[in-house]
């Protein structure tokens, strides 16, 4: 070691230049990274590959400024100096920095970092005189000079700069080493990569703009640091996160609180901030610091529907109650992402500004403001959805900075409007990678997979002694559950089984396969395709729990006592099954109806042989039945609640145009899986929570506010029904009872809301959370989390490991490896918890977008199956909001248009606009006109037209529009679509499982014949051949289903936005 | 600006060693000729010079004198360009007198004193360039002045400093690494024998961490311990040379 000295201005604590003098100690020995090293260099984390043309090493401006094109995973051999490096973490904020480490860190990426300032002979000490950038320049290309002698020339060197003179400087001396600038390093070494050059182009140009402006101001400036974290300790400030209202995202805001920060009594509501100004430059999602306003200036929130985007209408009369209003001093944290943007036409764009290059482009998220964007390729770019990234906002603009950086496609084609769906959720899906796929074991024709003999021989052998089966929807390709039930000998005991697939083993923790998992956290369902969380060998073959095969299964095994039902012991371990009979839900139903339906796996049989072999399964099915309605009546008593969100799907036919839009129709078997499943999360949450007190991963479904209720009661009590929301269990009985014997519909739409005053059942690790916070509200389960789906949730597979850890720490006193602690724990529950919110979110935007693309190639006036019936289930000021039952839809009817023009209603019903007023109350909402009075209550029946309004920026929405007050009948039936019948179907078999009595059940077998019967009879109707390869389509789209129905509780999530 | 990292994932610190290297360590003795002993001595960038006077008989008042052991009496001070920023007061703050404090106790643990009853032994310690670790930068070149002053010792006394930074210690802070808000561990250690004679610590610490951080520094200690032993035997051999002429 030699050393140096190193001389540093620096800023002293009071604001002075200092000169500082620091040691700095040079070796010979430092590790290059490379796997082609000669000299036997001490490489023992990442490696660069050696099968690259080149490495490339970036200059300190490139690493800088130009950091997302190095995050192109095309781009490999990258040799990232420890000067870049530095300057990053002095000269950039810490977001910037740490993409620059998880870049390094991640090993997907092929790029190490070089400590090129330790290196005796690639460190040279600053001359006198020569500028910062100078130096840093002359380091950065000595050590491409030293690592290209290091690796003894195998290897060329190019060094990208964005520095003119060095390129003239550098650029002949050496003969390996090449000194280029890094838009002629795109353009030679990746003509391909488009989105490379797209990407840098945009930045220079941001960049240029940079340097040129200065105007005045149009914020106040944000207040420093110390200022904001004094004000918040002194409570003079308000810390919380912005979320901005989305239907007037120009206006009103809404700060929430970070629960502990507010020791403010007073304040138990969110704040209010409205305008612009008073934003002050917060984008939504950003922490910010607020202050509160006086009290004579503080607002109400505005309560009248707005119609479309753009206008603003803030009439005084229809504001709430005043309550807390601030402005915001300044922000903590900003939490910006990639945005997708739309470009404006050319026309706009030319009248914009007198600076053409500058462009606002308008986000798709109606959140996010319009932002300011330099490039030259606003022609090419016009109705292209792009994404872009923030820069900055100064104080001197009125919108932010940003810069492009990828085009997904034309506005308004499908393929566009997922990958928006998807960027907008910050879902990242790439393909899996090679290097992931060859840690998956092989599985193909001429080289099977085995199992491990001595896997085999650990585990419990369940394959000759256990009837096991799957229950799934039809088509299911990854069955991550399957169950068995039996009586033990004796006839004392019955044996119920829960066996999950043993992802575990074959996804090692750390391993690359695991950090994907990890990352994507869940499957993604979207309405017409889906984005697996492991790969295809996987999820579909290997772990999936298929008939016929043998497979690893994680198994919870009860020993119940078969008069009581009581579970007497529990058994926890990893098992060998073979599933007898893969079952989908319709076929294990009419099994159970008595019906005399064909098992295919039993059709090769004959006679006797078949008859006993259908014996058992009908009788394990009846058991489990039975056991699965004790289970339900237990939770029942502990006050479960059972609610209704509206599931419609897409019936899609080959071109992926929309069919039909069909509600889901839920059976009694769903239910009995859906709540063995429950019982095993539940049993194996009470094992990991006793092993690991502190560090096991539950989920908990935290009581809702009281006030959410408050739009449910008044909404009852239009009825005469009085809701009692103090505990889930009253909650749930006063639900029972609110049943209208005409209208089904009430109580479907009192459940609908009771949902959405629920809060989001979420993950948590036990050492965060005290322990009467573990309660599942929904369930009515002290503990409970998610054990049954380790194939698309990577919540499974943690609880997976922590019960094997917990196996392990009974059977040896300690578990192998060191669990992860609360604090990892915790992080992991929260990206976890944010990933599932995105994947229900993108899930419901692709739902609501196939509705769009159902609805836009109909012309509203003429087709027939754009006019529905529609109940009202709220009143606002201008209008009221509407359920349309047969599509599942919700939206708003306005009973005022934007002249002030209300609607009035003839004798026969019919509907006109006329001038006239408008006059709410609690439960109704009635037009005056010239001709007469008319009154609309809550839970009326109208008919509506819907049509589709197209938006070029945002997502087409649907919109409603009255034409009758009159309900909605059927005038031609074969043009009504089964919708209708089938919803009230629904209704009633909803109705029937919740009774469950004996009687019931025989009408229901009854019934259902008939359903199926009907539905058959329609799709003969229907004038589309669509049937066969509506089969095909739904292969991919009933996962779907799986995922709502499993979740029983997860519908209680479909948050309210 | 995204904070400074005081051990980087490839387990460099701030200024380019490992987490167990020492900074560079020259030492002069006898660098004055009207004192009994002196020193000089660079740890890295932070300089000291130690002079000794002694044992001599007890200055000023009689009353502080020892009947069976002599006085040792520390005084530290701290140049006024030691800093990056000049200190207006060079010796008599709280801070100097806690540290003349620190190294008495430190040489009455080191010295023989009971071979000198009734006098008194003058160390003077002054930082000419300060750049973290003044203690063990200060009992190390006092060392070499005793050595040098001929003063029995039971051993030399070594002193380093060790900090903790992500769950590894540091040996042998510098300034930014101990302005840098972390923990910071200063020791005294008899190497030969083990003895700690002075151990220092004012931040919070989890007590699992505090073994191998005192391992880490006695292991520093030691390293030391071989430096200046280096010194003295180089030191011997001139002035051997030098008489034999």
């Amino acid at each position: 070691m030699i050393k140096t000295e190193k001389v540093l201005h620096l800023n002293s604590s009071k604001g002075r230049k200092v000169r500082v003098v620091r040691e700095h100690y040079v070796r010979e020995q430092v590790p290059c990274g490379s796997a082609l090293c000669q000299a036997d260099c001490h490489n023992d984390s990442k490696v660069l590959s050696g099968d690259v043309t080149h490495y490339v090493v970036p200059d300190v401006g490139v690493v800088r400024d130009f950091l997302e094109i190095l995050e192109f995973r095309e781009l490999q051999g990258i040799v990232l100096t420890q000067t870049a490096y530095q300057t990053v973490q002095h000269t950039r904020g810490r977001r910037h920095y740490n993409r620059l480490r998880a870049l390094l860190k991640d090993p997907r990426h092929d790029c190490v970092l070089f400590a090129n300032e330790f290196q005796r002979y690639c460190y040279c000490p600053r001359d006198k005189g020569e500028s910062q950038d100078k130096w840093h320049t002359r380091n950065v290309y000595n050590a491409a000079v030293w690592y290209y002698n290091h690796l003894a020339g195998l290897q060329p060197v190019v060094m990208i700069t964005e520095d003119s003179e060095a390129i003239s400087q550098f650029s002949a001396l050496n003969s390996g080493v090449y000194v280029i600038s890094t838009q002629e390093y795109l353009l030679s070494f990746w003509p391909d990569l488009q989105a490379a050059h797209d990407l840098y182009n945009s930045i220079a140009q941001t960049l240029q703009e940079r340097e040129s402006e200065v105007v005045e101001k149009v914020y106040t400036e944000h207040l420093p640091a110390e200022v904001l974290e004094a004000g918040i300790k002194s409570g003079r400030y308000i810390q919380g996160i912005l979320s901005v209202n989305k239907h007037r995202a120009q206006h009103e805001a809404f700060v929430r609180y970070e629960a502990s920060a507010s020791k403010n009594t007073e304040l138990n509501s969110d704040v209010l901030i409205n305008g612009a100004k008073h934003r002050n430059r917060a984008v939504h999602g950003d922490a910010v610091v607020v202050e509160l306003l006086p009290r004579n200036e503080w607002k109400g929130r505005t309560m009248a529907l707005t119609e479309g985007q753009g206008e603003e209408q803030t009439l005084e009369d229809t504001q709430s109650q005043p309550m807390p209003t601030g402005r915001v001093v300044g922000i903590l944290q900003r939490n910006w992402r990639d945005y997708v943007v739309t470009f404006p036409p050319l026309e706009e764009v030319q009248s914009q500004s007198r600076n053409s290059q500058k462009i606002l482009v308008i986000p798709w998220d109606y959140r996010i403001p319009k932002i300011r964007i330099s490039t030259q390729q606003a022609e090419a770019l016009q109705d292209q959805r792009v994404i872009v990234r923030l820069d900055s906002w100064e104080s001197t603009s009125v919108y932010p900075n940003g810069h492009c950086v990828r085009v997904l496609g034309k506005a308004g084609e499908l393929e566009t409007e997922i990958q928006t769906i998807l960027l907008e959720n910050c879902i990242h899906v790439p393909p899996f990678s090679d290097a992931q796929l060859r840690e998956m074991p092989i599985n193909t024709q001429e080289n099977p997979w085995q199992m491990d003999s001595s896997e085999v021989s650990s585990r419990r052998d369940l394959r000759d002694t256990h009837l096991v089966f799957s229950i799934d929807p039809k088509g299911c390709e990854d069955v991550d559950d399957t169950l068995s039930v039996r009586t033990l000998p004796g006839g004392k005991r019955l044996e119920l089984g829960v066996h999950i697939a043993d992802v575990t083993y074959f996804v090692r923790e750390g391993s690359l396969t695991d950090l994907e998992a990890r990352s994507r956290a869940t499957t993604y369902y979207l309405a017409d395709r889906r984005y697996d969380m492991l790969p295809a060998v996987l999820s579909a073959d290997l772990c999936s729990l298929l008939g016929g095969v043998d497979r690893y299964a994680m198994s919870v095994l009860w020993e119940l006592d078969a008069e009581t039902l009581d579970v007497c012991t529990v058994w926890y371990g990893r098992t060998l099954i073979r599933s007898s009979y893969q079952l989908h839900y319709e076929l294990a139903q009419s099994l159970l109806n008595g019906e005399e339906v064909e098992v295919p796996e039993l059709s090769q049989l004959k006679g006797p042989q078949r008859d006993q072999k259908m014996a058992e399964l009908l009788q394990a099915l009846e058991t489990l039945t039975r056991v699965a309605r004790h289970l339900r009546a237990q939770r029942d008593k502990g006050g479960a609640l059972e609610l209704e969100g509206v599931e419609v799907r897409a019936q899609l036919d080959e071109e992926k145009n929309i069919t039909a839009l069909v509600p889901k129709q839920p059976l009694e078997v769903h239910e009995t899986v859906a709540e063995c499943m429950i019982h095993a999360n539940h049993w194996v949450a009470r094992k990991i929570q006793e092993s690991f007190p502190h560090q096991a991963l539950l989920r908990h479904h935290p009581p809702p506010k009281q006030e959410f209720f408050n739009s449910l009661i008044d909404c009852a009590k239009a009825r005469g029904f009085s809701i009692n929301t103090r505990s889930n269990r009253a909650l749930a009985d006063s639900l029972e009872q609110a049943v209208d014997p005409q209208d089904p519909l009430v109580n479907k739409l009192l459940r609908m809301m009771a949902t959405q005053a629920m809060s989001n059942a979420l993950y948590f690790s036990t050492g965060a959370c005290p322990e009467e916070q573990y309660y599942h509200y929904g369930l009515a389960l002290d503990r409970y989390t998610h054990f049954t789906s380790p194939i698309r949730r990577y919540a499974d597979v943690l609880v997976h490991r922590l019960l094997m850890a917990a196996i392990q720490l009974e059977k040896e006193g300690s578990p192998s490896k060191p669990l992860a602690s609360n604090k990892e724990l915790e992080e992991l529950a929260h990206h976890i918890n944010n990933k599932n919110r995105a994947a229900q979110h993108a899930q419901k935007q692709s739902t609501e977008l196939f509705q769009c693309l159902y609805f836009r190639d109909k012309d509203s006036n003429i087709d027939e199956r754009c006019v529905a019936d529609a109940v009202i289930y709220a009143v606002r000021t201008n209008g009221f909001l509407a359920f349309v039952p047969q599509y599942g839809l919700r939206g708003a009817v306005y009973l005022k248009d934007r002249e002030g023009q209300v609607v009035s209603v003839d004798g026969d019903g019919k509907c006109e606009w006329k001038a006239g007023t408008l006059q709410r109350y609690p439960d109704r909402i009635s037009t005056c006109t010239s001709t007469g009075t008319h009154t609309f209550y809550l839970f009326d029946h109208v008919t509506v037209r819907i049509s589709v309004q197209p938006s070029r920026c945002h997502t087409d929405t649907l919109c409603l529009e009255l034409i009758s007050n009159k309900p909605h009948c059927a005038v031609q039936p074969e043009s009504q679509p089964a919708g209708r019948g089938r919803s009230e179907l629904v209704q009633e078999v909803v109705r029937w499982a919740e009774e469950a009595s004996l009687q019931a059940e025989e009408e229901r077998g009854k019934k259902s014949k008939l359903s199926r019967e009907e539905r058959q009879f329609r799709q003969s109707k229907t004038p589309n051949l669509y049937v066969l390869l509506q089969e095909i389509s739904e292969l991919a789209l009933l996962d779907l289903s799986v995922c709502q129905i499993r979740n029983t509780e997860e519908q209680t999530c479909t948050a309210s936005s | 600006m995204a904070g400074l990292e005081l051990l980087s994932d490839q387990g460099y610190r701030l200024d380019g060693r490992k987490a167990s290297e020492l900074r560079k360590v020259q030492a002069r003795m006898s660098v004055f000729a009207q004192a009994d002993g002196s020193a000089y001595l660079e740890q890295g960038n932070t300089k000291a010079l130690a002079v000794v006077y002694g044992p001599h008989e007890v200055r000023g008042s009689r009353s502080k004198s020892l009947h069976d052991r002599a006085v040792i009496n520390c005084q530290y001070s701290m140049a006024t360009f030691s800093t990056a920023e000049r200190k207006r007061r060079p010796h008599g703050d709280r801070k100097s007198s806690e540290m003349s404090l620190h190294l008495k106790q430190t040489f009455e643990a080191a010295v023989l004193t009971e071979l000198y009853p009734r006098s008194q032994i003058d160390i003077y310690v002054k930082i000419l360039q300060a750049d973290g670790g003044n203690y063990s930068a200060c009992v190390n070149a006092a060392t070499l002045a005793l050595v040098d002053a001929g003063i029995p010792m039971r051993d030399y006394v070594c002193a380093c400093t060790a900090g903790f930074v992500e769950d590894t210690p540091l040996a042998d802070l510098c300034h930014a690494e101990e302005s840098g808000g972390g923990t910071s561990l200063a020791l005294a250690l008899l190497p030969r024998s083990g003895n700690i004679a002075l151990l220092q610590m004012d931040a919070r610490l989890h007590q699992d961490h505090l073994d191998t951080l005192i391992e880490a520094a006695m292991t520093a200690c030691k390293g030391l311990s071989e430096v200046l032993d280096g010194v003295v035997r180089q030191h011997l051999e001139e002035v051997s040379v030098l008489t034999r002429d």
